[in-house]
This record gives structure tokens, C-alpha cells and sequence, in this order.
């Protein structure tokens, strides 16, 4: 059986935005510096718009049109999505890209009640999911697929059948590349049977061996195969309980083995466990769960198992629990560490251990107490770090040493009294926290703009400035100096 | 105290500068400067514009340059002399050729060489390192330096407020160089830093969003007052003196360059001026057999002492030297332009026109008063242009010569994509906005579309990309190569200004553009290319071959009844100039009876007029329907030839300096500011000067308005009287080879295709209803050419060539020629004579085998299966085709050959698509556009043809014309625009359109105006015709958009369209 899905794209944004539907909308993609329509749905067919007309001429007939930009691997997404849906119908589907799903229907039909229904059936359930499909049902791949293009759409082909159909339909059905075809084309051959009977030599000469395969697939003499969609399954494990589970012990035991058989599994597959939930179904029908997070991926079931351990006083076992699942939410693939035949202690960061404490950290202090800084290109100074909380990410950019920067800064410049000479000369002394502080040294200005795309406001002069007991501070005045108003002053962070 | 900027980086170095030359000009005026710099990076591009901005402005100006080196830090050099600004532009020269276009790759070696007479700044690293102080290379850099320009060097010091300025300055000091206080400029004021921004963003191809610190951290780098550059540097006052100091040695000035003009244009001793009136007397003995008349004569002699006292005999000795290289090569070409008109240009062979049959006083354009260059463009053929320029570059070498460059200026779509771009907006919506404004001529934002594009123009992000887009528009962009403008001086192009390479092999230009080297005096030819002087060419060649007369553009028989009947009819396909479809429809109202009824003719139907409602007044006073009559007494001098009414792009000119006092210079400058659309708000201020002038003088308001809106439309579709004159004679001699040798004609458009408004089927059917026979191609009789073959007691026939067959190449067509010792019979012969595979399949796709016996589909049956022909030893046995059974393929019927041969050729000889339904169309009740005529004024009538051209003119309010061809002729249609938004769909999509409309008679004119549209495609469809998608059909490309009324034409669709692209009226 052959499912064509002719307005794949669009018709997946009509599901999308419903307001779409019955308006002709199209996809567009960019080819050699046009912009070329790669799809486009009925309505806009209807109107003349086709798939390899530019964009510009398209809207110059429909001045309404919708356009969107292509998605790039979007329809294989989709298809993938649709086939593994489909794999209710059938434990073979295949994916044919880029409009079209193969699906393997022997001995599955009778379920539905004999082909016409089970087709039927197929055919309505994915229309009420918003795809318009042509079904064709026929012995080999290569007539399925025919037909669905080319013969109307639910034909269904008597088995034996196929390769008479064949022949009624014209040489594009045979899945032929463009050259081959517009060969057949001028020499007039409109139907396939028309030259079906000609001398396969003759043929070969003229059209290369492409054609002779394509109709020997076609009438089943040549064995197509497909490679069939695998759905994967969820990363979840369960553990059901014999007795209600009350203790700590008896959760610790749960989780640890729970933790074994997903770890397992996760380290087969090259993956690695990010964030974890547990769910505790109690016997009074009370669902508790907790989680877990870590700064890298890990399979350490040692570790992970610290992790939940200091979860277990958290939750409450009522009359007890009878049903455990853990499940893997977010997964990360994960290279096997290559075995270091010397220790080498640079690059802390790399290192599991210093993860792993972290985690231990995090789950102690529960959330935000540990951050990682960034650098960001931004001069500004409040955007110039980032917090994150993974331990992978690598920085945008470089750390920037040519200017210096305090080790502290406050999340919030706070307001000082100065004394100053004009117009950009630095303080003489300041006023902090009723503390007064002569300043002794300093550096500046630099003056910072604010980045005028992101916000309006005044630039900043930052002085650097050094008190008598040798302590460092950055400073800085809001807007330029003006003469007529007296400008005002801000601490913003302490050197070491 | 006083201080002179010395480090200025303008827009012309591209994506740097945030400011125009002239604005860092006219600020650094406003500040009292004692001198600027403009230092662009490794480019002298802007600096005649700064230049002559600061003349006006009162500021000394220096010009100089950035030297950017691959392998050591960049210096900023200045010239002292004129030596020394020669030596500049021979290193950037050899910076500019070394590489590619648009870059210089210039080394530290290089500037040693040429380091005489130039102060150098030495700019340091922006970054001081760890100990707070350069890095050891640079410090090296500066020790190889010193040793080679020890006294010339000085080392840039800016305070940019990066925070370390005190450290860098007391580093700086610490050099043992002498320090020059700079600011390192980039803009003007301190507000273009938001632009600045964005250009950085563009030149790094990234958004405002993640450029991050490759933007600037402040705004500092714009032009400060003098009394703040001064506190900046209160610590370094010798910093600023030096900078005074420098300016001050800085002698060299721009109008110090003295053009000379080339001294080869002289033979046997004689000096310019002599030998220009030797030439002169002796071309006048020529040009006139009978005797040189008495006023021709004087004219010559007042033209020469002009030319002496302006001193100009060798920019006509120049010119006179390239047509003369031309006539050698058997090169048509043709002289216009203001000087062209002259007596001298006639006698010297520039020009064909007879200026004896003209009242053109060339020094009435050229007067004293107007003291700049003259003038002369010479179109040559098209195809043998390159000839000639490299004609040029070997006398004179290419030191010596270039061509000017042309600076391409951000315009509103360009800046909007840009700024766009760069500020993060998603496609789409540049796109929208970039199709909010209506036209080049009012390049500004119009609020009420953006809105209707479903576009908040208050939004905070939307607001700033069009202020700094319109802040954007006008800026260079590039460099590009002038269409043929060529400088040619004496002693090396390199004393003058640096020399690059174009994107063209073999071409090198200079810098500066036309307005700059006018501004400094420079003379420059035009050396253009004309697709009608290939076309005449060809055709002479023709005639002389085939009917044995030698004509020239100058021997054509003048005044012929005939000829001028031909035009009258509108019978003027292919016809240079008037075979536009506005031509065509007013040829039959002006009925041009004389050569300057052609002058007219030609100039009449263009924007300028048009757009100022010039057209029908003067008709109205041509039939004699209103007196001529002039507005004032002083207008008649300059009205009187085309009967009151302002035609001539001079007359407006003139007009503008009679009756409303304008100057010489004002006036030109009125028509250029409209040329030049960066003139926003300019233009109003003109137009009430001009207003106000005239309506002082007593001329009516609604007169002056009209002059002015002519201007406005010249400004930008000039065509000067001479220009017309020159267009005039190009007319009528095509005219005179279309009546006379309609088959040459025919053969020679065909041969230098692309060209004009036709396509190839239309100047074939025209050629038959001339008379001659057309002959379709084929390999055993055509050639890569069109040929004329066969005498037929009236013309000869035309032999269609195989370059009328799409994708076919010449070298193919010649192998085949070459090989045809005698008639082919096979295809195997033709692929043994050397005919790749390719080109057979095309000739196959053109059914050129029909001698062969072979109809198309029985040819490509045979194609496929040459690729497997006997080769090696066993070349020349039979192939394994000759063994196969015959096969019997499908039958093809005509008009399934007649739709390939559109494919292939754009055209069939067999019959008119339309012929296949027209029993269908004759059942709808449709008549054939041969009936129209028969039809009457005020009919209303059915009729339906393929498209030919759609088009929209810019001047015709929305209304578009549509031209429908069917078996018999063709049809011209008016749709008006509500009409045209009803039913554009159909007039998009149609290839067989019916309408429905009434008739409209006027003389010889027959239009119908369109009231209802029918896409008749579907008939097409219902031929039995084996194409996947029915017969791809669409004749023409000529659409239009609405949205972009300025391009005032699209190109249609895509591959699955045919045939003839329809070329578009202007």
C-alpha cells in the first residue's frame, strides 16, 4: 500500500494555524538567490500557482498569498511522525521521501474487515488529522505508487492485476528522472504500453538501463525492498511491588534497582541521564514524584542514586507504594570517555567528580545557589556575563582581559556621594555606605554606550579608582558631563 | 590655537565611514579647523567630493590616504607636493593591480619605495598588552620604519575614552616619535554612531544582536570643537601644534593636477589646433563634392577659433583618432552628444548627420559661459566595442589610459535590505517594506502603506530601520566600471590618480568618477555600444554581397517618399528607436514627413515631455487644430522649431535661463539634482525658484509648472536635441534598409539578436508580410547565421541560421557547416564530422532533419542511440540501428510540431498556434484581429491571440497595454486599471487570451479597450499534444507588479514558460 501525501507541508501549517485553511498559502525556499515555491497547497494550485515558480511571479497573480519559509528536514520529521502513527495499521512502515509512506499490509487487512475498509479507514483518520491523502493499494511498490499518483485516488489493484495496470498509465509513473522521461516524451510514448512491447535493447539504447529497471520492479520482477520505520520507545522502567513498599529502605532498594536496569539500558545506547523523574503510585491512588537533575550526562548509578537518596525524606509512603516508574526525561548522548593511561588533573571542568559534586550540591541546597559565568559579547557591563547552569557549555567568546574588571559586581549600581573635580576628571573622594573613601589613584574614563538597539538611556564613564587603604573600586558617572546639572555617581563592583 | 584632523575615515571606505566626505567637509568648516584630512583605507575614491566641498565651505583641504599593509601596522600618508602625490597613487596603483577588484594589497616594501615626498602617521595597536604597554613587534615595525622614513614619520595619538587613554598617550610619547593628536574619525556627529553601528554589521555579516564587540564601545569618533580636542590632549599641547605643523606642509592640492591632453593625435609637426582645422578643410572637401557652401563655411571657421579659444582641438583630435580606428576596422559607429553637432564633428566623420539641412548651432549649447568639457559620445556596434577599447588601451597603454569609475549608491531597496538585515528583521518583512515605496522619484517612506502592509510604523525597532535607512540611502557601495567613459592623458594615469582592476578582464579603470574628473577637469570620451549600428553593419555587409551596393551612413538616399510612407503606417518592427508600441501608436498622428519630423518623433515620446504635457499641444499645433503661438517674445529664438512647445531637453534648459534668470550653472544644476534622486527637499526649493522666476518674467503659473515637471522628467530620460538628431538618422536609415531590402533587414536583426523590442517571431512574420520568403533551418542548408539564399524575383529568401535554435552553440553550428562537403544523409555522418551529442539533440528538438527525411520525433527515435555508435577501430560500421526492426512511433501532429518549434525557436514557419482553434474561436463568436479594422469605431467585439507584451508604463497612471497576436496579425489592447485589478489573474496567466472591449479608432491607430478578460488556455489543452502539462505557452514575459510601479515590467515565469521573452517597452 502506498499513502501519498500530496500537500504534506501545508497541510501540516493548516493544522497549525487553522485560520489558513481555504486561503491559498505556499512554502518558499531560496535557490541560487530566488525564491522558489517548494510547496503549495490546493487553493493555491487552484488559482495557478505551481511548485518551481519564483515567489514574486506567484504573488504578482495572487496578491494575498501566504508565504512561509521551508523548514529544512521538516518533511521527513513529519513523515517519520505520520508513519510511526500509521504503525497502528501495520508493524512495517517505510518512509519515502519527500511525499509518501510505504506501508506493508499483508495479512493485516482482514482486521479491518477486508482491503476497501481498512484502506478507508486509513484514508479518514488521517484526513480528520488534516491530510489529504492518495491511497493505492497493488501488489509491488513501484504499481502502489503509480496508482497513488496516477490512478485515482483509493484504487485498490486485484492481486495479478498490477501489471496490466501498469501499462494504462503514462511513462511518469514509473519513477523516472526528468531526462529520461522528456527522451520518452518526444519520441510520443504517452502510455506505458505503449512501449512495453518494444525490444529491451532498443530501449536500453535509447533510454539507459533506468527504464528497463523501473518496469521490472514495477511488475514485481525485481524484489523492491523497503526499510521499515522503528518507533523508539520511551526511556521509562517500571517496578512493581508484591507488598505496598513503606520503608525508606524499601524505596532505597526500588530506586536502586530502577536506576540499575535504566542505566543499563541508557549506557547500551551511548546515553546518558540528565534529568530523571520518579513516580511513586501509592495503593490510596496518590501519585508522589520527585526528581533529579545533573550538570553532565551520567550512567553512574552510584551517583544517581546519591542523588535521589537525599530525595527519599521527601516523600511520604502513606500506606504504601506499589508501583514505582522512572523515567529518563531528558537524555544526552553520551561519547564513551576514552581510558586515560596517565591521570591528567587539568581541566576540572571535564571531570566527572567535579559534576557529580556539584550535583550533590545542587540537590542539598535545592536550585539556585550555584551559577557558571560566561563571557558575552557585550560591552555593557550588566550583559557582559551570563549565569548558566551546565557544565558543558562553551563560552560564546573569549573572556576579555584588555580592560579591567572588578571580581565582584553588584547586580545593582548603587548610588555614591563624590567629590569631583570637571568636567571627566576622576573623584577625589566618595561616600559609600556612610563610609568615606579618598581616593589615592584612578584610571579613566571609559566611557560605555548603552547598546541603543536594546534600550534608551545614558552612557557611563567608569573610573577605576584606588582609597588610601589600597582597596579598589569601579566607579562610575551617568551621562557625559553637562555643565548645567550635577551628574550622578555609582559604585558598581570591587577589585580584589 | 587651531587644529587640523588628520585621521578621517569617510563612507568611501566602504562599510566603515558613517559620513559622507562632503558633511566631515562642511563640519570640520563649521568648527574653525585649520585643514582635514580624509585618510580612506587604501582608496582616494572620495576625496575630489571632500575636495570641492571644503573649497566651498572656506576649509583648507588635504588629500590623503590610509595605507592598510599586509605585513606591518597601517600609516596614514599625506602628500606634500605634487611629486609626492604622485608617488601615492603609483603605490596604491600597484596595490590595486596586484590584486583582484575592490581590494589593495599593498606591503611595507612598497611604501618604502615610494615614500618621497609624503609625511607618514603611524597608527599604533588599539590595545595596549598586559605590562600596559605595545607589543614587541610593533615596537619592531616602528624601529624598520624609522630607519627608512626617520623624518617623516609621526605616530597618531587619539583619546576615544576607552578607558586607558592616559596609558596609551604616555606610551605613545614614550616612542621617540613625534606625537600628531588625531581623532581617528568616522563620522561627522556623534548621532551617526547608530549608523556606523549597522554599516559594521553589514561588513560583518552578522546583526546589531551578535555583533558584540566588533562594534564600537562609544561614540567618540566624531569631529569635536577644537577647544575639546584641545582639553584631550592638555598634557600633549605639542600633539595638536603638530598637527597644524603638518597641515601646514601639506602644500599639495587636488586643483594642482593639471590634465594634459595625449600628444599622439598629431601627425607631421603640426600643434592640436593645427592640425584639427587640416583635418577640418580637408573633411569639408570631402563631405562636400559641389563646393563647400558660404555659411557651412563660416560656421566651420567661428567653430574652430571657439575650439582654439577654449583650447578643446585635442579632445576632437581624440575622438577623430578613435572613429577613424573604427572606419579602418570597418566599425560603424556614430557620434552624439552636445558637441557632436557640430560642423567640425561632420567634416571630421564623427557624425553622419548633415548639419547643412540643420540650424544647430553647436556654441549655442557649448557656450562660453558654460566653461566645462565638451561632450562627444560614440556609440559603436555592440559586438565590436571591445575592439575599439582595446584599441585604446594599446596606443595610449595602460598607464594612460582608463576607464571612470562609477560609484553605486545605496538606493532604497539596497539600504532597507541592508539596514534590515543588520537590525535582525525576518525576510518577509524587508521585503514588505522594501515594496512600500512607489518609485525611485519619491524615495520615501509612506506611511500609509507600511500600515497597509500590516506594518506599525511606530513600532520602536521599525521606526529605527527607516530613519537609518534613510540615513543609509545614497552612500557608496562599490566601485563599479562607467559604461565606456574613457580618460586619456599624456604623461602617466598615475600622476593623476591610482589606477584598478575592473571585474572585466582586460580593463582597467581609475577611481573617480565622472562628476569628479569634470569637477578637476579632466577630458573623457564615451565609448558606447549600439546593438542598431551591429544590425547595420550586418545588413550593409548583406546588401553588399547579395545586391552589390556599397552603402554607408552617409551615402543612404535622403528624403525617400517611400521610406516615409512605411513609417506613417507604423510599419516598424525592428526599426531603431520607433518601434516601441508609443512609437507605433503616435507615428500615424505626427505623420513624419521629413527627417526632423523623425527628430521629433524620436524625443517626443519619452518621460520628459510626456510627464510635462508637452505631446498633445504640439500635435494639436502640427494639425494645424491650434495656432502656434509662443509665451513670450524671447521664447520664440528657442521655440520656434517645434512650434512653441518645449521638446528638447536643452529648450527646457533654456527656457529656465530666458525666463526665469536662471544662470548657465543653475540651470544645469536644476536638471542634475533631478538626475541625482539623493536630492530629497532640493527638488521643491528648485521648482519655486524656477516658478517664481517665470512668473516675474509674466509667464502664467500653470506654464512654469509644466516646464518644471518636464525638467523633473529629463532629469532622469534626457534627450538633448543633438542626441535626437543623431537617434533620428539611425531611424531613418534602418527605416530606409526595411522598406528597401526588407530580406536584409530581416537577416541582420535576426543575426544580432538580442536587441530591440522584437522577438524573433515577430520580425519573421514581419518579414513575410514583406514579401519574403522564410526558410526554416536545417543541416544541410542553413549556416550559424541567418543567410539569404535563392532569388525570388522580388527578394531573396531567408534562411533561417542555427543560432536561431535555443541552446545551440556556434562552434557546433560551424563543425557542422564545415564538414558539409556534400549533403548529409545520415545523423551518424554529422556526429562523425565532430558534432557533439548535445547539439544534435537540438537540431533534433528544431525538426532541422527534415532533408534527411526525418521528421523530429523520427530524428530523436535516432539521437539516443548515437551514443553507442561503433567507435575506435570499428568507427564508420554501421550502427546497431540500421539492424533494428523499424520502428512505427506515435504520429505527431502539426500542432504539436508547431508548439516545439516555439520551444526551440521562438518561432514556426509550419503555422500560427491560434490557427488550431480558431474554429473553436470563430463558434465563441471572435473575430480575427485582422477584422478589427472592418469592425468601425465604437464596436464592441470579441478577440483573442497569444500575448506578446504586457506592460505598464510608469507615465500611463496604471493603465496597461497588452499586445495579442493571432494567425493574422496582431491586436493592441487597453486595459484600465480597475480593470486590470479585476482580471489581472487572466492577463497573468494567460497564454490565449480572449477579451472582449470596444474599438477605437483613431486615423490609422486601432485600439480595443478592454472591458472583459477570458483566460481561453483550456483550448490549448483540449490538442492532442504530448507535453505533461499541455503546450507550454506562454509567449511573453513582459508582466508587471504592482507594488514596484517604478520597474515598470517583471520577467515572467519559470521553465515551463516559453518562448519568445518578450522584451519590454520603455
Amino acid at each position: 500500500m502506498y499513502i501519498w501525501i500530496p500537500h504534506l507541508l501545508t497541510d501540516w501549517l493548516e493544522v497549525r494555524k487553522p485560520e489558513l485553511r481555504g486561503r491559498p498559502v505556499i512554502i518558499r525556499c531560496r535557490q541560487h538567490g530566488r525564491v522558489i515555491i517548494s510547496a503549495a497547497n490546493t487553493a493555491a494550485k487552484k488559482q495557478g500557482i505551481f511548485c518551481g515558480m519564483t515567489e514574486a511571479d506567484a504573488k504578482a497573480i495572487v496578491p494575498g498569498l501566504q508565504a512561509f519559509d521551508e523548514i529544512p528536514g521538516k518533511e521527513a520529521q513529519l513523515l517519520n511522525a505520520i508513519g510511526e502513527w500509521c504503525i497502528r495499521f501495520t508493524p512495517t512502515v517505510a518512509v519515502d521521501m519527500p511525499d509518501g509512506l510505504i506501508l506493508d499490509m499483508s495479512g493485516c487487512a482482514h482486521l479491518w474487515g477486508g482491503e476497501e475498509a481498512y484502506l478507508k479507514d486509513l484514508h479518514t483518520r488521517l484526513h480528520n488529522r488534516g491530510y489529504d491523502t492518495c491511497i493505492a493499494i497493488a501488489d509491488t511498490i513501484g504499481v502502489a505508487w503509480a496508482m497513488a499518483r496516477f490512478g485515482g485516488n483509493g484504487s485498490i489493484i486485484a492481486p495479478q492485476q498490477h501489471t496490466a495496470a501498469l501499462l494504462q498509465l503514462p511513462p511518469q509513473a514509473l519513477r523516472l528522472e526528468e531526462a529520461v522521461l522528456e527522451r520518452l516524451r518526444k519520441v510520443g510514448f504517452r502510455r506505458i504500453a505503449q512501449f512495453a512491447g518494444i525490444k529491451r535493447a532498443a530501449l536500453r539504447r535509447r533510454f539507459g538501463d533506468i527504464l528497463l529497471q523501473r518496469m521490472d520492479e514495477a511488475t514485481g520482477v525485481i524484489l523492491e525492498t523497503i526499510n521499515p520505520l522503528q518507533p523508539i520507545a520511551a526511556y521509562e522502567e517500571r517496578l512493581a511491588c508484591l507488598e505496598p513498599i513503606r520503608t525508606a529502605t524499601g524505596i532505597s532498594i526500588a530506586i536502586q534497582k530502577l536506576l540499575y536496569q535504566l542505566c543499563t539500558r541508557l549506557h547500551n545506547e551511548g546515553k546518558g541521564l540528565r534529568y530523571a523523574v520518579l513516580r511513586c503510585y501509592r495503593v490510596d491512588h496518590q501519585i508522589i514524584s520527585t526528581e533529579i537533575g545533573t550538570h553532565r550526562s551520567s550512567v553512574n548509578t552510584d551517583h544517581l542514586f546519591k542523588l535521589f537518596e537525599l530525595k527519599i525524606p521527601l516523600l511520604a509512603p502513606g500506606l504504601g507504594i506499589e508501583l514505582f516508574i522512572l523515567e529518563a526525561t531528558i537524555v544526552e548522548d553520551m561519547p564513551p570517555a576514552q581510558e586515560a593511561l596517565w591521570r591528567i588533573t587539568t581541566g576540572n571542568m571535564e571531570s566527572a567528580e567535579v559534576a557529580e559534586l556539584i550535583d550533590r550540591i545542587t540537590g542539598k541546597i535545592s536550585g539556585a545557589g550555584i551559577s557558571r559565568y560566561l563571557p558575552q559579547e557585550h560591552y555593557w557591563p550588566e550583559r557582559a556575563i551570563k549565569a548558566t547552569r551546565s557544565l558543558q557549555e562553551k563560552p560564546g567568546t573569549e573572556w576579555r582581559c584588555d580592560r579591567p574588571r572588578p571580581t565582584q559586581l553588584l547586580a545593582n549600581p548603587e548610588p555614591i556621594q563624590v567629590t569631583v573635580p570637571v568636567p571627566d576628571y576622576p573623584p577625589m573622594l566618595f561616600i559609600y555606605k556612610s563610609q568615606l573613601h579618598n581616593i589615592k589613584k584612578a584610571d579613566g574614563p571609559e566611557r560605555i554606550e548603552r547598546e541603543w538597539w536594546l534600550e534608551d538611556g545614558e552612557l557611563r564613564d567608569y573610573y577605576t579608582v584606588e582609597d588610601e587603604h589600597g582597596q579598589r573600586y569601579w566607579l562610575f558617572r551617568s551621562g557625559a558631563y553637562s555643565g548645567n546639572r550635577t551628574s550622578e555617581w555609582f559604585i558598581h563592583g570591587f577589585f580584589a | 590655537m587651531s587644529y587640523a584632523e588628520l585621521q578621517v575615515t569617510s563612507n568611501f571606505s566602504f562599510l566603515r565611514g558613517g559620513s559622507h566626505p562632503e558633511e566631515l567637509a562642511e563640519q570640520a568648516a563649521a568648527y574653525g579647523y585649520t585643514a582635514i584630512a580624509i585618510t580612506d583605507r587604501n582608496t582616494v575614491a572620495g576625496l575630489v567630493r571632500a575636495h570641492i566641498a571644503a573649497k566651498r565651505h572656506g576649509v583648507r583641504f588635504i588629500p590623503a590616504c590610509r595605507l592598510d599593509l599586509a605585513d606591518g601596522p597601517s600609516l596614514l600618508a599625506y602628500p606634500t607636493s605634487k611629486n609626492g602625490w604622485e608617488r601615492l597613487c603609483k603605490l596604491l596603483t600597484t596595490g590595486n593591480l596586484r590584486t583582484e577588484k575592490g581590494k589593495c594589497e599593498l606591503y611595507v616594501r612598497d611604501v618604502f619605495a615610494c615614500a618621497e615626498d609624503l609625511k607618514f602617521i603611524l597608527i599604533p595597536p588599539d590595545t595596549l598588552n598586559e605590562h600596559f604597554d605595545f607589543d614587541g613587534s610593533f615596537k619592531k615595525s616602528i624601529d624598520e620604519y624609522k630607519q627608512v622614513i626617520g623624518q617623516h614619520l609621526y605616530v597618531a595619538a587619539a583619546c576615544t575614552y576607552t578607558g586607558d587613554d592616559a596609558k596609551r598617550l604616555f606610551r605613545i610619547s614614550q616612542l621617540n616619535i613625534p606625537m600628531v593628536a588625531t581623532n581617528d574619525v568616522h563620522y561627522h556627529s556623534d548621532s551617526r554612531r547608530q549608523l556606523q553601528d549597522v554599516l559594521t554589521c553589514v561588513r560583518e555579516k552578522c546583526t546589531i544582536h551578535t555583533a558584540g564587540f566588533r562594534l564600537n564601545k562609544n561614540a567618540e569618533r566624531f569631529l569635536k570643537p577644537v577647544s575639546e580636542m584641545q582639553r584631550l590632549f592638555r598634557l600633549y599641547p605639542e600633539a595638536i601644534a603638530r598637527s597644524v605643523e603638518i597641515a601646514d606642509a601639506c602644500k599639495f592640492s587636488l586643483d594642482d593636477l593639471k590634465y594634459i591632453y595625449p600628444e599622439e593625435i598629431t601627425t607631421e609637426g603640426r600643434t592640436p589646433q593645427e592640425e584639427l582645422i587640416y583635418l577640418t578643410w580637408k573633411g569639408a572637401r570631402e563631405r562636400f563634392h559641389a563646393g563647400i557652401p558660404d555659411k557651412i563655411r563660416a560656421t566651420i571657421e567661428f567653430e574652430l577659433e571657439f575650439i582654439e579659444r577654449k583650447n578643446y582641438a585635442a579632445y576632437f583630435l581624440t575622438v577623430h583618432d578613435l572613429v577613424r580606428f573604427a572606419r579602418s576596422k570597418d566599425i560603424l559607429c556614430q557620434g552624439r552628444g552636445s558637441a557632436a553637432n557640430s560642423v567640425v564633428c561632420y567634416c571630421l566623420g564623427v557624425t553622419s548627420v548633415d548639419p547643412s539641412r540643420f540650424n544647430l548651432l553647436f556654441a549655442r549649447f557649448m557656450s562660453d559661459a558654460r566653461n566645462e568639457p565638451p561632450d562627444i559620445d560614440v556609440d559603436f556596434e555592440h559586438e565590436r566595442r571591445e575592439e575599439v577599447i582595446q584599441y585604446i588601451y594599446d596606443k595610449y597603454g595602460r598607464d594612460r589610459a582608463g576607464i571612470v569609475a562609477t560609484v553605486t549608491q545605496e538606493r532604497y531597496k539596497g539600504a532597507i535590505r541592508d539596514v534590515g538585515k543588520a537590525m535582525g528583521l525576518s525576510a518577509d518583512t524587508i521585503s514588505r517594506l522594501s515594496g512600500t515605496v512607489w518609485s525611485y522619484s519619491s524615495e520615501t517612506f509612506d506611511r500609509e502603506r507600511i500600515i497597509a502592509n500590516g506594518l506599525n510604523p511606530d513600532d520602536r525597532q521599525l521606526a529605527k530601520v527607516l530613519e537609518l535607512t534613510d540615513q543609509l540611502i545614497g552612500f557608496p557601495r562599490q566601485l563599479g566600471q562607467h559604461t565606456g567613459g574613457f580618460v586619456i592623458t599624456q604623461y602617466k594615469l598615475t600622476n593623476l590618480c591610482p589606477i584598478l582592476n575592473a571585474r572585466m578582464e582586460n580593463r582597467t579603470c581609475i577611481e573617480w568618477n565622472k562628476d569628479d574628473i569634470e569637477a578637476l577637469g579632466f577630458m573623457k570620451i564615451d565609448v558606447l555600444a549600439l546593438g542598431m549600428l551591429t544590425c547595420i553593419r550586418k545588413a550593409f555587409d548583406l546588401v553588399q554581397q547579395h545586391y552589390g551596393t556599397h552603402l554607408t551612413l552617409a551615402n543612404i538616399p535622403q528624403d525617400v517618399t517611400g521610406v516615409y510612407d512605411m513609417i506613417c503606417d507604423a510599419d516598424t518592427v525592428g526599426v531603431f528607436q520607433i518601434e516601441s508600441r508609443a512609437q507605433m501608436s503616435m507615428l500615424p498622428r505626427l505623420k513624419p514627413r521629413e527627417f526632423y519630423d523623425l527628430v521629433i518623433e524620436v524625443a517626443i515620446v519619452r518621460p520628459g515631455p510626456i510627464q510635462g504635457d508637452m505631446v498633445h499641444p504640439y500635435l494639436r499645433r502640427r494639425d494645424g487644430k491650434e495656432p502656434v503661438e509662443f509665451p513670450s517674445e524671447a521664447l520664440r529664438g528657442i521655440l520656434g522649431r517645434t512650434k512653441g512647445v518645449p521638446l528638447f531637453q536643452e529648450q527646457a534648459m533654456e527656457i529656465a535661463i530666458v525666463a526665469a534668470d536662471f544662470t548657465h550653472t543653475e540651470a544645469d544644476e536644476l536638471r542634475r539634482s533631478m538626475a541625482t534622486f539623493k536630492a530629497k527637499g532640493k527638488v521643491s526649493v528648485l521648482r519655486e525658484k524656477l516658478v517664481a522666476g517665470m512668473m516675474k518674467n509674466g509667464y502664467t503659473e500653470e506654464f512654469a509648472g509644466r516646464v518644471f515637471k518636464q525638467i523633473e522628467g529629463f532629469g532622469s530620460y534626457g534627450f538633448p536635441e543633438s542626441h535626437a538628431i543623431s537617434f533620428a538618422l539611425l531611424a531613418y536609415i534602418s527605416s530606409y534598409l526595411k522598406w528597401r531590402y526588407p530580406d536584409v533587414f530581416a537577416a541582420a536583426l535576426l543575426n544580432s539578436q538580442p536587441m530591440g523590442f522584437y522577438q524573433p517571431a515577430q520580425i519573421v512574420i514581419d518579414a513575410q508580410r514583406h514579401g519574403v520568403d522564410v526558410l526554416p533551418a536545417d543541416v544541410n542548408h542553413s549556416a550559424w547565421d541567418n543567410t539569404l539564399t535563392g532569388f525570388t524575383g522580388t527578394s531573396y529568401a531567408l534562411r533561417l541560421g542555427f543560432r536561431q535554435i535555443k541552446g545551440m552553440n556556434e562552434e557546433s553550428a560551424h563543425a557542422i557547416v564545415a564538414a558539409r562537403n556534400q549533403p548529409y544523409t545520415s545523423m551518424q555522418q554529422l556526429q562523425d564530422a565532430g558534432v557533439p551529442q548535445e547539439a544534435i539533440e537540438k537540431l533534433a528538438d528544431a525538426d532541422a532533419f527534415r532533408s534527411l527525411g526525418m521528421d523530429r520525433r523520427n530524428a530523436w527515435w535516432e539521437v539516443p542511440a548515437l551514443q553507442d555508435a561503433p567507435t575506435g577501430i570499428y568507427q564508420g560500421q554501421y550502427s546497431e540501428s540500421a539492424t533494428e526492426p523499424q520502428m512505427q512511433l506515435p504520429f505527431m501532429p502539426s500542432a504539436e510540431h508547431v508548439f516545439e518549434d516555439y520551444a526551440v525557436t521562438g518561432l514556426s514557419l509550419k503555422a500560427h498556434p491560434v490557427s488550431f482553434v480558431r474554429e473553436k474561436l470563430l463558434m465563441l463568436g471572435i473575430t480575427s484581429t485582422a477584422d478589427l479594422s472592418t469592425a468601425g469605431d465604437g464596436a464592441t467585439v470579441k478577440v483573442a491571440g497569444l500575448i506578446l507584451v504586457r506592460q505598464r508604463p510608469g507615465t500611463a497612471s496604471g493603465i496597461c497595454f497588452i499586445t495579442i497576436e493571432d494567425e493574422r496579425g496582431i491586436a493592441n489592447l487597453v486595459v484600465f486599471r480597475k480593470l486590470f485589478d479585476k482580471y489581472r489573474k487572466e492577463i497573468l496567466q494567460s497564454k490565449l487570451l480572449m477579451v472582449e472591449g470596444k474599438v477605437q479608432v483613431e486615423g490609422k491607430v486601432i485600439h480595443v479597450v478592454v472591458q472583459r478578460c477570458v483566460n481561453l488556455n483550456k483550448l490549448f489543452a483540449d490538442i492532442p499534444i504530448t507535453g505533461h502539462n499541455g503546450p507550454a505557452l506562454t509567449l511573453s514575459r513582459a508582466d508587471e507588479k504592482t507594488d514596484k510601479p517604478d520597474e515598470r515590467t517583471i520577467t515572467g515565469k519559470t521553465e515551463n514558460d516559453v518562448f519568445y521573452k518578450g522584451r519590454n517597452f520603455r
